[in-house]
């Protein structure tokens, strides 16, 4: 294949500014979907990713574009997969920067710029959705040209929804994005940017090759792996995936080499030939790190085995988050997993529910603190109930995240009052116009995997963006805050709070606790305590009166079906020694606003 | 034994706590009404084998709505079809409109032994409250006039009514010489009037309520033997204990449900389809041992515990001061009739 024929882009933009349906009209200008088959967000093939309008796995798919071929990446859109981006940018030449003509550059705009401009990858600037009413094409093109610096008349407008613009675009894609360079006879190097696990055929992959040449049934070598497997199959998704017998430097397909866990073909990647092997991998490999923890346990512990299966087989199409087994005295057994944040851990929780039709129990989330011990050793605690006795810590330190936030400068205040009340530490203020605001905090972890995000929104009325990337440790004076439910503690409601928040986050959790915590037969104490001291504490009253008036022939089955209508509610609920806990007590309990 | 329950689907004017299926009477209805009750108790006669009927219970809907003339044909249709006990027990619910001397003396002429009146207040506010058609006076009056007759005497009384003295209508019923008082708090079933217009019942209200009932009729000799229902000795509504200690019955009538021997269950489709000839499809009951401990805790005496069975649950309940326990018989605490219902569900 002439490279000089080839573009390979990607289409980065903040979640929402449109990014699946300008997918959607190019595959159409392109012709590669036939219209009778076209549904909205073609590229999305889960149905989660459908439902909340993000994608999660990766795609690309190959275009001819006026004798060209076109392979566009699909990147995802959620800064929780950040890392996927940087991999999936790095298959390419250039990428569209796609803006929302009515909300402007927003935080992870700029974070994929910034990235894209490391990369050195050529930018096509275009404003999506002009034909909004409250489109403002004249204040977005300047915010670009004054913060990205790419010239206003540079920029192009389009609307994903109507198709307007799109074929200019497309051509300033051709035109603009540099052709790929890569040596056909060198040894092969490809790059994997993606892999996805398919019931039929194993690990699919998607990669991009950068010198050599992929054929089906050579011998590769996974160079970070350090594993060999045939090429069963390569080919390119038309979208269709279509075996090709090769694909040379610059193209961009997949592969099929009976693998059967995702882990073995991760992300970044490189593969080449065993025979006539590349002396070096390409850079930029990392093994993905979890950030958020939490325990995942069965309502029903009978279900333990089947938890364990199925977290197996979600593993095999997701190695970026991790589990092992663990014991909780209030759960039973169960898992303590970890995930790049809680979007991801959302979308476990939600497949495992979903796909292998189990219900569970999400603790609390929690993140890794470094615990220095008398004596200088020094451990690592995901699970807050596993922290080591307080008279034995020397210090605990928390990570950290350097964050982003742009929003319309109006909301300055309510943002500042939400970082300090985070324990925020502010690093930057910078007006990007007299209207908008680019905001740098260092802030815990722990304090954005709560509710930072939802506070965030809420208080600027949706109109702040968040992009965020860690930043290290930092020690700080936090403590262990026990809760007790009718006297016992509860493991899986242990928390490390900050020394100053303790009482305060005490108060609020009994209280929420005690909202959530159906009525029981006799009073539930709840209590809070740090070390052996109870710091706050309520109470879930007993029922007062709970007996039907008439029961006599005909009311008998009709109640009887109304009470096992409820002792089924009551199955989504766990027992905790004698109480009852609801399902949601155990996340949404940390959401205390 | 067997026992049999006659849906009677007419009602004066429909209350707004009602959540039954009744209808406003038309005599051409009624006709076609006793024509099909005749129908359904020639098929009961052929399942039920010739067992004996000890009670039959007319309920409602308003049975006394029903001329005296219709009355005595459905009892003798019912006693044609099935092999009525001589000494059964034959309940009538009654409105206290529809109460005089001269009807009192012809139900009890016709076989009826026992009359339950509709009081639900003495305070004519609260019957207005409660939607009812008749005042305080024609309650009272209406007991009077059964009490002339031989049989015994059930007065249904609605507690928890805002402004209602529950033990001022306690001690007003029970001055005029009934037998049998049975004591329901208020409650707001979904889809009624009184659930759309959001009418609630306070938990300590109703809990009070059952307290006053049961100490207000135990100071004038009554023995309370169900969560609702209090009679002097020998009073006991003999067809009400059948459900409760698991007997079977026979269902007819519109809406009625059965559970026939076998633990066979029926419930009838509705007025329209009944009357075309619908009936309820026969379902047996999975586990009749958890319907009977359901239903029997209800009992003040208790209920016996199957071998083998719920011995940790029970336990647990005993020790929480819910149920009391001596041998095999388990019956609630003081406190455990009050919550009944989440106790009754540990079983199920």
């Amino acid at each position: 294949m002439d490279l000089s024929r080839i573009r390979n882009i990607a289409i980065i933009a903040h979640i929402d500014h449109g990014k699946s349906t300008l997918a959607d009209r190019m595959l159409e200008l392109c012709g590669a979907v036939d219209p009778r088959d076209m549904r909205a967000q073609y590229l999305d093939s889960m149905d989660l990713e459908r439902e909340r309008g993000i994608t999660i796995k990766l795609q690309s798919v190959r275009l001819d574009y006026r004798d060209h071929v076109v392979n566009l990446i699909d990147t995802p859109g959620h800064v929780d997969f950040g890392y996927e981006v940087s991999r999936s940018l790095a298959a390419t030449e250039g990428v569209i920067l796609l803006v929302d003509a009515a909300q402007g550059i927003q935080a992870q705009t700029l974070a994929n710029c910034y990235l894209a401009i490391e990369n050195d990858l050529e930018i096509v600037a275009a404003l999506n959705k002009i034909d909004l009413p409250a489109a403002d094409p004249e204040r977005c093109c300047e915010e670009i040209e004054r913060i990205l610096g790419i010239p206003a008349d540079q920029v192009l407008r389009i609307s994903a929804k109507t198709g307007e613009g799109v074929p200019e675009l497309l051509d300033a894609v051709i035109e603009r994005i540099p052709a790929p360079k890569g040596d056909p006879d060198a040894p092969l190097q490809a790059l994997i940017f993606d892999s996805h696990y398919d019931q039929f055929r194993g690990v699919v992959s998607s990669l991009r090759v950068m010198n050599g040449t992929l054929r089906t049934d050579a011998k590769l070598r996974f160079m970070q792996a350090a594993a060999v497997h045939p090429a069963e199959e390569v080919g390119c998704r038309l979208p269709t995936p279509t075996p090709f017998r090769s694909l040379g430097p610059g193209e961009v397909g997949y592969l099929i080499a009976g693998i059967k866990d995702v882990g073995e073909a991760r992300s970044g990647e490189t593969v080449t030939e065993a025979s006539n092997p590349a002396t070096e991998p390409l850079q930029g490999y990392q093994e993905p790190k979890p950030m958020v923890f939490c325990g995942l346990y069965p309502i029903d512990g009978d279900e333990y085995p089947r938890l364990r299966e199925s977290l197996d087989k979600l593993r095999l199409n997701d190695s970026s988050f991790t589990f092992a087994p663990e014991t909780s005295g209030a759960l039973g057994f169960g898992f303590r997993c970890g995930f790049l944040g809680l979007l991801h851990m959302e979308i476990v929780r939600e497949r495992l529910e979903r796909e292998f039709d189990l219900s569970i129990i999400a603790t609390a989330p929690s993140v890794a603190y470094r615990v220095t011990v008398r004596g200088g050793r020094e451990v690592t605690v995901d699970n807050p109930s596993e922290l080591p006795p307080m008279g034995e810590i020397e210090q605990i330190a928390e990570p950290y995240l350097q964050t982003t936030i742009l929003a319309p400068s109006d909301y300055t205040g309510a943002i500042l009052d939400l970082c300090q009340s985070k324990r925020g530490e502010m690093i930057k203020l910078e007006y990007l116009s007299p209207e908008r605001i680019e905001l740098g905090y260092k802030l815990p972890l722990a304090e954005v995997v709560i509710d930072f995000f939802d506070q965030l929104k809420s208080r600027t009325q949706g109109y702040a963006s968040l992009d965020y990337e860690p930043a290290g440790y930092q020690p700080g004076n936090l403590v262990k805050v026990d809760i007790l439910l009718a006297g016992d503690p509860v493991d899986a409601f242990s928390s490390v709070v900050h020394r100053d928040r303790s009482e305060e986050y005490g108060r609020a959790m009994t209280e929420k606790l005690r909202e959530l915590i159906p009525r029981q037969q006799f009073d539930v104490p709840i209590q809070a305590a740090l070390g052996g001291r109870v710091i706050a504490r309520s109470t879930v009253k007993a029922y007062r009166k709970d007996v039907t008036a008439k029961l006599y022939g005909g009311d008998i089955s009709r109640k009887k079906k109304l009470l096992e209508k409820q002792k089924q509610g009551k199955k989504r609920m766990k027992a905790i020694g004698r109480v009852e806990v609801p399902q949601e007590a155990f996340i949404s309990a940390l959401r205390l606003d | 034994m067997a026992m049999l329950y006659v849906h009677v689907p007419f009602c004066p004017t429909i209350c707004p706590f009602c959540s039954f299926h009744v209808l406003r009477p038309r005599d051409d209805l009624v006709g076609a009404y006793l024509d099909e009750l005749g129908r359904e108790l020639g098929e009961v006669a052929e399942r039920s084998a010739g067992a004996a009927i000890e009670t039959v219970y007319l309920g409602g809907g308003t049975p006394s709505q029903l001329t005296d003339a219709e009355l005595g044909r459905l009892l003798d249709d019912v006693r044609r079809a099935l092999p009525v006990a001589p000494d059964a027990e034959v309940t009538l619910e009654v409105h206290p409109g529809h109460v005089d001397r001269s009807r009192a003396r012809t139900w009890e002429a016709l076989g009826i032994t026992r009359v339950s009146v509709g009081v639900q207040s003495t305070s004519d506010d609260a019957l207005r409250r409660l939607g009812r058609s008749h005042d305080a006076r024609t309650a009272l009056d209406a007991l009077d006039d059964v009490r002339g007759t031989g049989v015994t005497l059930n007065a249904d009384v609605i507690s928890c009514v805002e402004g209602q003295d529950l033990a001022a209508d306690l001690a007003a019923v029970v001055a005029r010489g009934i037998d049998h008082c049975s004591v329901y708090t208020l409650t707001i079933e979904p889809d009624t009037p009184f659930a759309r217009r959001g009418v609630r019942v306070d938990e300590e209200v109703e809990r009070r309520a059952i307290l006053t009932a049961a100490e207000v009729l135990g100071a004038a000799g009554f023995e309370r033997y169900e969560v609702s229902n209090h009679a002097r000795p020998g009073h006991r509504c003999r067809h009400n204990s059948g459900y409760w200690a698991g007997e079977s019955w026979f269902g007819v009538g519109p809406s009625a449900t059965g559970h026939e021997p076998g633990h066979v269950r029926r419930t009838n489709p509705g007025f329209e389809a009944w009357l075309d000839g619908g009936r309820g499809a026969p379902t047996v009951v999975a586990d009749p041992e958890v319907e009977r401990l359901f239903t029997g805790l209800r009992r003040i005496e208790g209920v016996e515990l199957p071998d083998g069975r719920w011995d940790a649950e029970v336990d647990r309940l005993v020790a929480d001061g819910l149920l009391e326990r001596r041998g095999r018989t388990i019956r609630a605490t003081a406190a455990g009739v009050l919550v009944l219902d989440s106790v009754a569900a540990t079983f199920l």
